[in-house]
């Protein structure tokens, strides 16, 4: 067990490893001086040099990735090349707005793909599987950023139930909060259901084909204690595996839904580094998109791997 | 021929069919867009502008008076030329890579596998739009971003349907006539691994389409004037209230053409391999 949990944190920090160096080189070979977006295009030689040489951009890319890497490990982000401000603080306000974001809709799409799926499952081949499919690949189709931006013409500009954007903290009204979040988890979360429904579908359909399930039949089980009590619960674990990952990527494709919604959360904050080419910015809300990503997957993997027995062996032997 | 057309499985071809039929309206639209389209899509009319749909202009028009019907059908170009050109990046490097592990195996494989591997860990809109930082904002820089988020998913099949394909005994026979590397690979293995290789690129094209649009929607992508679904979706978010077109008809092209590549990519997987469709 021990010898599983090591490898597969080992494995997780190389990763990272390997992930900081991906993002620092893809995001300092940007094109367009950092120093001309900050100080503007007008801005003379000298005041582009003395900007440079004051942030370290003038060093090779080696020696400014060890500098940046060091200081991150530390939690030290650096300052924003726009405003000074420290990004730290900034990305600590704003994690909890696309966590939240991304629970919320990931809640939804189970909400949705579990019973869907299930259902689906149950009736095999049927008018009601057909319908519950054909509802999953239509869902797969829909743009996420178009299913919010209808949310927002039907439930704010029509009937004016909800608000278009804006965010209030949980802790400060909570009414508020959740209904300023409603429409973007709802829009993250109906797409994200689409795949799931289909492994739930197909994880049901294979437990129910298993032996046990066939002699809870023969013994006289109805079909909804069946599920409910023996299928259910089996075919949870391979659909938890994806859904799990799903979940990390949702705090990813937070990017898109939280401009539209003019939310204050990492993935905003990626854009404003785009725009404003203000590389602390943008390095440090892609690397913690990136990070959030990897520990869902290594909670995963650890998971599955615990659960699994034979895995636990095998990783022994 | 009407025997042919008798006895032609359609139940088993229905999905392809039906994607088949709507990518194919999208693709006469792009091809033919300059005659089709009933006004050129840059042409402003400070007259008609925000026009609701009518006998004029048939799905109204935008901000600056452009026909928003001739605006859908010219943007079905650039996204399918994304789609096109993305998809073939990502298939040919991706074929490439995956190939060239399980060929060569060893340090090959583990290194070309761990990046790729390294690659897929990273959300895939977040690697395109630091991607477009990158490179630079333009429609040429997001079929490069977008076929490079393409490459590890195809080289993770590539590998596993080459290594399949390696233990059968024409690969051993090849070998033991003297058949190059080379010759192997593109007599003896690429034609055996094409098959889920191309149910892949269906699902690719699909994918291509909706980050493209949601790149141009970020405004990373496509550059206005050009009309791309994306960046009218996003225009459409400023007069959400007043010409809520503006936000329907290109939201349901980018809609329609995902829809129609899902079901031709679930189609083929059926037709291929009747074990995955459970």
């Amino acid at each position: 067990m021990g010898r599983l949990i090591s490898t597969r944190l080992a494995a997780f920090v190389m990763t990272l490893f390997a992930a900081s160096i991906v993002l620092f080189l893809t995001i300092n070979i940007l094109p367009g001086s950092a120093a001309k977006s900050a100080l503007g295009m007008e801005a003379t030689p000298q005041a582009i040099a003395r900007f440079e040489a004051q942030r370290g951009l003038d060093r090779p890319l080696v020696v400014q990735y060890v500098e940046w890497l060091s200081k991150t490990i530390t939690g030290d982000f650096g300052t924003s090349f726009q405003n000074s401000v420290p990004v730290g603080p900034e990305l600590l306000k704003r994690i909890p707005v696309t966590l939240e974001l991304a629970t919320l809709a990931f809640l939804i799409a189970n909400l949705v793909a579990i019973p869907l799926g299930t259902l689906a499952a149950a009736r095999h081949t049927r008018a009601s599987d057909k319908t519950t499919t054909f509802a999953a690949t239509v869902l797969g189709a829909v743009p996420n950023f178009w299913l919010a931006t209808l949310l927002i013409m039907v439930f704010s500009l029509n009937l004016r139930w909800l608000p278009p954007g804006g965010f209030t903290s949980f802790v400060d009204d909570p009414a508020q909060n959740l209904r300023q979040m409603i429409m973007p988890a709802l829009s993250l979360g109906l797409v994200s259901s689409a795949l799931l429904i289909r492994i739930m579908r197909a994880s049901m359909i294979e437990v129910l084909s298993s032996d046990y399930i066939r002699t809870a039949h023969a013994k006289g089980a109805n079909e909804t204690i069946v599920i409910r009590r023996h299928a259910l619960r089996n075919s949870l674990i391979p659909y938890m595996n994806v859904a799990a990952v799903e979940f990390g990527f949702l705090f990813g494709s937070a990017v898109v839904i939280e401009d539209i919604f003019r939310l204050p959360g990492v993935g905003s904050l990626v854009l404003v580094g785009i725009i404003n080419r203000d590389f602390p910015v943008l390095l440090a809300s892609a690397l913690t998109i990136t990070v959030f990503v990897l520990v869902v997957n290594l909670i995963v993997d650890l998971a599955v791997g615990l659960l699994d027995p034979r895995r636990v062996k095998g990783s022994q032997a | 021929m009407i025997s042919v057309l008798r006895d032609f499985d359609w139940r088993r071809w229905r999905l392809v069919l039906t994607g088949g039929t709507i990518i194919g309206l999208i693709l006469i639209c792009a091809i033919f867009a300059p005659w089709i389209a009933p006004y050129s899509p840059y042409d402003l009319d400070v007259v008609a502008m925000l026009q609701s749909p009518s006998g004029a202009h048939l799905l109204g028009t935008d901000e600056l008076g452009r026909d928003l019907l001739s605006r859908t059908i010219h943007a079905a170009r650039i996204s399918m030329e994304v789609a096109f050109i993305a998809a073939s990046v990502g298939l040919i490097f991706g074929t490439l890579i995956g190939v060239a592990a399980a060929y060569f195996g060893g340090l090959v494989d583990m290194v070309l596998m761990r990046f790729m591997e390294l690659l897929f860990s990273f959300p895939a809109i977040l690697l395109a739009v630091v991607l477009m930082a990158s490179l630079g904002t333009s429609i040429l820089n997001a079929m490069i971003a977008i076929g490079i988020v393409f490459i590890p998913g195809f080289s993770r099949l590539a590998r596993a349907a080459t290594e399949v394909v390696l233990r059968e005994q024409y690969v051993e026979a090849a070998r033991a006539i003297g058949m190059g590397h080379g010759r192997i690979v593109f007599v003896e293995i690429l034609p055996n691994i094409l098959a889920p290789l191309l149910v892949e690129a269906a699902v690719a094209f699909s994918y291509a389409i909706l980050l493209e649009s949601a790149l141009s929607f970020l405004g990373l992508g496509a550059q206005p004037p050009e009309p791309s679904w994306g960046n009218m979706l996003n225009t459409g978010r400023g007069f959400m209230g007043q010409a809520p077109w503006l936000s329907i008809v290109p939201g349901a092209a980018i809609f329609f053409s995902v829809l129609g590549f899902n079901l031709i990519g679930d189609g083929l997987r059926d037709v291929l391999d009747p074990y995955m469709k459970e």
